[in-house]
Formats: C-alpha cells, structure tokens, sequence
C-alpha cells in the first residue's frame, strides 16, 4: 500500500479565480520547494511580465514552505508573491513576507499554496474551511477597518480561523498599503493587490496533518538541538547588559530579558527569570516593546506574541489605559519593528519631547494598521517629513490644502496630527493624500522633484526601484550596498546583519567567518570596513541564497541562519546545516546545505530573469542595480575605509559587483547570467523566452 | 463483612481502588454475581473508572504567549506529524477570542480581548466519576497505574466520538488518521508540552479537583445502558 502522508508538503495547492468563481487544485511542482520560488515559477509560466500590479490579469501566490505548520524552529512564515504596485520604473514582481497564523492554516486546511487571480465583480472574502473553498459576499465589510473587518469575518467564520484582510487604503488602490494577518502581521506593499480584486480578505481553517518523515525520537532531538542554536531577537547571542551567565554583552543586544525586569502589566506582574538562556525560559530573552520604544515600556508590557510555532515571541502586548484615553484608541497595542518605531519619525522635532514617543507608537501603529497603510520601511514618514521640511509642501499644495493639514501639531509633536493626516492617505484626499499613497519616485515625478535629489541626500534613505534601503552600508559595507539592489523592492534580507549586528566581538566574528565562509576578511567591524574582496562577496551569495531558502522554506529571516548560535564554549559556531537537516527529517527529501543553497540561488535567478523581460533589459546593472548617491556621503566628511565611518566609495562599489558577478557567473558588465550559468542552474526553459525578446544572446 | 480484595481480584475492576466501603450489597456472592452478569457479555466492556487521579497538567493564562508549540510537541513527539485535530492541549480554540469565541465580538481574552492572554485549556483528569470513560461503550477509556492520567486505549477504540459529546470541557481529541478519538495521557509522567513551553506556562503537579470550573459545552446527556448498569453496581 502506497504511502499518502504528508510529509511537509500536502502535495497540492489551491486556484481561485474570482472572476468566474472557479477553485481546482493544482499539484505542488517539488522541485521549487515552496514560498517565494513556487510564486516566482508561476508569474514566469502564467502571467506576462509587462502586467501591472491592478490589472486583472495580476495573480497572488500566497505560499508557506513544506517546514510551515510543523514544529520546525522559526518556521510560521509565508510569502505573497505578486506584481507590486510599489516598484519603478514600472510593476515588477515582488514578494511580501508575513508572519502570524496564515501559512500554517494554508497547509492545515491541506494545501501547499493558494494563487488568486482575477477580479470578483462585488467585494467578497474567501473562507478555506479543509476541502471547501467558498467565494463569500463582503459588502457589510468593505470599507471597516481592518481590526473590525478581522473579527467580523472570524464571527462569521470560525474563531480559530486565520484571517488576513485589507483596510480602507487597499481598498482604494492606495499602492502603499498591507495585508494584515493574525491582528497584527502585515504583508507590506500589496494591499491594493487584494483591492483590485474586490477581495476583502481571506480566512482559513483546517486540521489535517502534516506529518514528519524522520523518527519521532530523532525529530525531537532534531528540534531541540534547533532551540538551542536560538539567541534572542535578531539572533543576537549576548545579553544587552553584563550578566553573570554570559561572557560578552553589547548595548545593541536585544537579548534584554534581565533579572530586575517585569512584564509590569501582567497581571500579577511577572519577573523576568535569571537564567533566559534556558530553552524553558527563551520567550522572556527579548522584549520588543522596550527595544524600540525604551525603558518605560516594561511596564506596559503584557505579554510577548508572534509567528505560529516561533518560540521568541518578538511581538510586545503592550496596555497603556492613559494614552487610550488621552487619544481615544485601544488600550492593547500589539506590534512590532518598524510598525512600532516608525510612526516616531513623522515629527523632525522629537527630541524636544522625547518621552511622546511611547503614545506616537501606540496612535500610530494602531492607525496604521487599522487604515491597512505601508510605511515601506519608514519611507512614507521620511518623504513626508523631507517634503515639510525642505518646503516643498507649502510651495506644491494649493494654500487651502496646505493650510488644512496639522502642521502645527507635527511641530508641537502632538500624536493626533496621525489621526488627521493618516485618513487622507488611506481615502486618497486631496493631492497629499493621493501621491502620499504612491511610491516615492512616483510622487517626485508627479510634483516635478527630480529623483537624484532624494537618492543624493541621506535623510532620505530612498535606495532604487520605488523602495528605500534595507540594511545595507551602516550595517555591513558593500555587501549591504548590492545585497539591495537584488531584488525588485527592498530585500527584506537580514542574513548579513543579524551576524554584523550579533554582539559578539569581531574575533569571534572573524573566526565564524573563516569557519563558514573560508576566511576572516569576509567580514568587518561595523564603521571600520576595508575594501571589498572575494571572501565578502561570497559571503553576499549565501546571504541572498540563505534569504530567498527562508522564503521558500517557510522560515524567518530575523532569527536565521543559525551559522552562529549563543554556545560560547563551541566559540559561538553554530550550525549553518540545520535548515537542510530539519528540511530533510521534515520531507524524507535528503538535501545538503549546499544543495538547498542552489535550489535557493535558482529560484533568485529565475525572478532577476523575469524582471529583465519586464524592463526589457539586457543590461541589469545599469537598468535595475542601481545604488543611491548617499552612500557615499558622510556627516563629518570623514573618509572611506577609515575608522568612524561607513562611507562607501564609488569605485570600490563597483568593483564590488564585479567581483560578485563573475562569482555568480554573470556577464560582469551587465549583471546578467550566462546562458552556461542558467544551465548549470536547470534553468534551461528560460533561454528561448530571453533570446527571442532579445535580452541575451 | 465483604472482603473488598477478594471481590476485586475476582472483578475487572481497577485494583488500585482507594475507596472503601462503597458497596451496598451485603455478600461478596451477590457482588460476585451482578459483576458476572455483566462480564457475560459478550463484545464491548464497560469500564468504570474508580480511581483518583495522581498529576494533572495547570497552565498559567498570564505566561502563555500562544507559540502553540505545546499542541506541536504533543502530536509531533507522540505520533509523529503536526496534527491540530489531535493536540491534546488546546491553544488555537482560545487564542484569539478566548474561551466564549466569537459571542461577544470583542472578547475578554485573546489577543482581540481587553485582556490579552490565553487560557490554555489542558485536561482536567477526572475524578470519578470520569465523563469521557463513562460516556464509553467499549471501556476504551483506562488508567495508567504510574500516572493515574486517563487515557483511550486504541486498540479498544472504535471512534464513536461519544467520548467527546461527554466531556464538558471539549477536551478529547482525535485522529482522524487513525480513526479513534485520544487524549492527554501526561505523556507517561513526563510531558512533553511542559518540555516545550518557552516561559514554563505549564506545570505538571499533584493533581486538584477542577471539576466545578464553567463548562465549555453543554454535555450530550446520553449514556450507554451498559455503562449505566456498571454505575448500579456500586450505586444501586
């Protein structure tokens, strides 16, 4: 008798078309293993490249990886591939990555992925119950945010459904706007994706296995030999401060869980325990809330949240009844990163009230959120504050508009300016609220401000593309500098500095480095950096393999890879196998690091391949990597490669990519891949698409 | 007087029986002889569950922070595969609106709730009499002599589910691979949801009589004749 268990995948995914109403299954292609390649596979055999982000013809390709769902360490992730309506010079394809409960559902419910395509003719939202697939009205819901739209669709539904949905602003084609799952998870960039289609949201129930090919015994060992390689948020391996039970601490750790610190708003409140290090006690290393917003928050802090099946939690409950009641939003915030700290930097005069940040975090997350609004990595509120600042608003908006905004309440720091301005970005009013919504380049063009003057200028941080950087030179050099322009909006990639930014000191960096990479010199000090060499560029190759394999994998890119790892007695050498080891207990598929690596750059390949055809590119270095003038500015003018500065210089950069395309079997000059380097990659079945478009020869 | 151990080693009652003097009948023979009536029987056996339970699983609400790994290692480590139906701690039912679901739109607990925390739900190991054994026809429902935890035997299942209308907390569960119904067996007195929880929300301690907590469900009220006849035995 043949064995039909489910190890990892289910073997299948879902199609809906919201056009005709019509849901089949369509068989998972293996070979891609999941997530980000299955999306990218798709849009090369289904949609042609020059689609924009609203046509119908659009698709989402909503995929976890065949680890999403187990008990895999950090592995509740899930990928939205689709054309984004943010990237420039024109819609390119993209992936959101989120969190929550949605990819382990999917695969509950028995699928390997979900691809949406068409438009349905009225607002609907579908609901995966197992097998049936429904196509439900939601014109009660259109138009609620997205906190209300979450739990009206979970009545209607089932409370232990996982639900996504869009708020106002991807309703109204706003292109920076998100998906929100699991309250509080977005997928950036893509909300307006969903609203082109009249799709509200998506909600997902199942419980089917997913079974583990290896030894039940083995796989426990397997999972708890994974903890052990887990710091803290970031995988940083030091504690923040010193503590008897570590050797180093570093003021950037967010492994901040210390005896002397509570969950205050607990209730009672609870001591944060002496020995973290302790698998049983590994939620309380890290609190996001106080990482982001201070020490005050401690005693907000409820509780920690997250992704499905991740044990660090890196999602602060915080309750704050007096910032609730002073500006009428919910007492219960929960958010995280960017979603938390951001909205801080709408007010270019924070620091004459500095301690306003807290209740900034709690309106404006809130808002953002329930708004369904993309900060686009802190890009919409730099914009924003660039254009006040430079006086461009006042010059570009006619008075009565200008005169309408809460300028004032930005100067006085006041967090209601959010409640009046936000709106307008969601409900497209006015010519702010409109071209706010849009990407930068796309607003700077609309309003006759050249792009040079943003990608020149460092307050900005606007990299390429329509997107701003991503960790790059204030976090590790040139490798950050190309890692940036690799994909077509910012890579969402943390490989490169979770390892520059662990805590440890460089020797024991250096020494991972040679052990991992061949050689010390693939990495510097942060603010201490040397000239590019092969090693950094080799290094650049794993850190783009390592996050497109997290990606495809169902994996999080905040606390992995696991080459390093807290163990001081091993010299913090950690594991860079164990994606490949859980991968293979997981499906029976035995893969190698290095192999899994390949199947990853693959992928990678085959979605710069796409983007060629949709720039009509033959020349990707000149026409798509393009690094901003900023980053070779320094505040003091201190020069490259001296200490105290991560200034870049312009021939170093692009020697840079030379070293890294030829490495990677590219045509030096133009960044594109031999045809000898799509073969060696299986990447054959691209070949005649780009030679008859002209894009190689 | 009645030998109590006499009357045990000849009845397929448990043997480790705390309760003394319990039964009404006034010789061993009469005892001896409404036990054979029903070991007569033939096919599905009854079984009363006599004795107390030992350990009990207690999870603190304020340190869950609904990773769900406790319901992953209970399947994945027993049985081999992530198997939500089949989680014997329950997380993902309270998680977001807590325990009364979606009646009130927005809820008290749950991550939606005015009071963001989870209550786990672990199983309460019945004292006598135990629902979910009781509610049994087949006597699939035992005890492990070591833990006192209540556990189906599979072999004897035969997935009827009437185990699950019976308990009031909703807490069987079931394989649906298998095709019988489960439930927490504290892992032979080492579980391993404690061993996975990242903040130690969960204990495993001498065991406390939560059997006046608030019903999740109402309970189905049916209970098989012959299980309704072993409780005439002792009780009359």
């Amino acid at each position: 008798m043949s064995d039909t268990k489910k190890y990892g995948w289910t073997g299948q995914g879902l199609r809906i078309n919201l056009s005709t109403g019509e849901v089949s299954t369509v068989p998972t292609d293996k070979q891609w293993i999941g997530g980000t390649a299955l999306g990218y596979k798709i849009f090369w055999d289904e949609v042609p490249p020059k689609t924009q982000a609203f046509d119908e013809a659009n698709k989402l390709v909503i995929a976890p990886g065949p680890l999403t769902g187990t008990g895999a360490v950090c592995s509740g992730r899930t990928s939205i591939t689709t054309m984004y309506p943010t990237t420039y010079p024109r819609h390119m394809v993209g992936s959101a990555h989120l969190g929550g409960d949605i990819g382990a559902k999917i695969k509950y419910a028995g699928y390997d992925f979900i691809i949406v395509e068409g438009k349905a003719k009225e607002p609907v939202y579908i609901y995966i119950n197992n097998d049936d697939v429904q196509i439900r009205n939601a014109g009660h819901i259109w138009g609620e945010g997205t906190r209300r739209s979450h739990e009206l669709i979970s009545q209607e539904t089932s409370p232990n459904a996982s639900v996504t949905v869009i708020g106002p602003a991807g309703e109204n084609l706003v292109p920076m706007s998100i998906v929100i799952n699991a309250k509080s998870h977005t997928g950036g960039g893509i909300g307006g994706v969903f609203g082109s289609k009249n799709l509200k949201g998506i909600a997902i129930d199942g419980d089917q296995a997913i079974h583990i090919a290896a030894d039940k015994e083995d796989w426990e060992k397997l999972v708890n030999r994974h903890k052990e390689l887990l710091g803290a948020l970031t995988q940083t391996v030091v504690s923040r401060y010193p503590h008897p039970l570590f050797e180093y601490h570093s003021l950037n750790s967010r492994w901040s869980g210390m005896p002397g610190k509570q969950w205050g708003a607990a209730n009672p409140p609870i001591n944060v325990p002496l020995d973290t290090r302790r698998l049983s006690k590994m939620a309380f290393r890290t609190n996001a809330g106080e990482f982001f917003l201070g020490d005050k928050e401690w005693g907000l802090h409820v509780r920690n949240n997250g992704c499905f099946a991740c044990p660090i939690r890196c999602y602060p409950v915080i309750k704050d009844v007096k910032t609730a009641a002073k500006f009428n939003v919910s007492p219960i915030t929960e958010q995280t990163c960017g979603g938390l700290l951001f909205p801080v930097f709408f007010y270019p005069n924070l620091k004459l009230h500095p301690e306003r940040n807290i209740e900034i975090a709690i309106v404006g997350s809130q808002l953002m959120d329930d708004l369904g609004l993309w900060c686009n990595y802190g890009q919409i509120q730099r914009d924003m504050v660039m254009m006040y600042t430079d006086g461009y608003w006042k010059k570009l908006l006619s008075k009565e508009e200008y005169d309408s905004l809460p300028w004032k309440k930005i100067d006085d720091v006041d967090a209601s300016a959010m409640q009046e301005f936000l709106p307008k970005i969601a409900y497209r009013q006015g010519e702010f609220g409109k071209w706010m919504g849009e990407t930068t380049p796309v607003m700077l063009e609309h309003f006759g401000i050249p792009l040079k003057t943003w990608s020149d200028d460092h307050r900005s941080l606007y990299w390429s593309n329509g997107h701003p950087k991503h960790h790059t030179n204030e976090d590790d050099a040139q490798l950050g500098c190309v890692l940036n322009c690799m994909w077509n909006r910012d890579p969402m990639a943390h490989a490169h500095v979770n390892f520059t930014r662990s805590g440890l000191p460089i020797k024991e960096m250096k020494h991972i480095a040679k052990v991992t990479w061949g050689d010390e010199s693939a990495v510097d000090q942060i603010g201490d950096y040397t000239p590019v060499n092969e090693y950094k560029m080799k290094r650049l190759a794993w850190v783009i393999a390592r996050t497109e394999l997290h990606n495809m994998l169902g994996l999080c890119s905040w606390m992995g890879p696991w080459e390093y790892c807290p163990d001081e007695k091993n010299q913090y050498v950690g594991d860079p196998n164990i994606e490949a080891k859980v991968f293979s207990a997981v499906t029976g598929v035995k893969k190698t690091g290095d192999d899994l690596d390949k199947d990853a750059t693959r992928a990678w390949l085959l979605q710069r391949v796409y983007t060629m055809r949709q720039l009509d590119s033959s020349n990707m270095r000149q026409d798509h990597d393009t690094v901003p003038g900023w980053i070779y500015w320094d505040p003091k003018d201190k020069k490259p490669f001296t200490k105290g500065t991560v200034r870049m210089d312009p021939a170093d950069i692009q020697k840079s990519f030379d070293i890294f395309f030829e490495q990677m079997g590219f045509n030096k000059q133009t960044g594109v891949p031999t045809v000898d380097t799509l073969k060696e990659y299986h990447l054959d079945f691209v070949i005649p698409a780009l030679q008859k478009e002209g894009l190689i020869k | 007087m009645l030998d109590l151990k006499e009357l045990l080693s000849k009845a397929r009652l448990p043997l480790d029986i705390t309760r003394r003097g319990f039964l009404e009948v006034s010789t061993v023979a009469a005892a001896m002889a409404a036990m054979n009536t029903v070991k007569a029987q033939t096919g599905a056996q009854p079984y009363i569950i006599l004795s107390a339970p030992k350990g009990i699983l207690i999870a603190d609400p304020s340190l869950c922070v609904t990773c769900q790994r406790c319901e992953l290692a209970c399947t994945e480590f027993n049985d081999g595969k992530a198997d939500p139906k089949l989680a014997r701690i329950k997380i993902n039912r309270n998680m977001w609106y807590g325990p009364q679901g979606t009646a009130l739109v927005s809820p008290n607990n749950g991550a939606f709730g005015f009071d963001p925390i989870c209550i786990q739900d672990t199983c309460r190991q019945c004292d006598h009499p135990v629902p979910c054994a009781n509610a049994c026809p087949q006597g699939a429902i035992r005890v492990n002599p070591k833990t006192g935890a209540r556990y189906v035997d599979e072999e004897i299942c035969i997935g009827c589910g009437l185990c699950q209308k019976a308990c009031p907390w909703n807490m069987m569960s079931f394989d649906a691979e298998k095709n019988v119904a489960s439930k927490c067996f504290l892992c032979d007195g080492d579980p391993k949801c404690v061993k996975a929880c990242p903040t130690e929300a969960i204990r495993y301690v001498p065991w406390v009589d939560r059997s006046k907590e608030p019903n999740r469900s109402t309970q189905h009220g049916y209970l098989p004749q012959n299980n309704n006849d072993q409780c005439g035995i002792c009780h009359g």
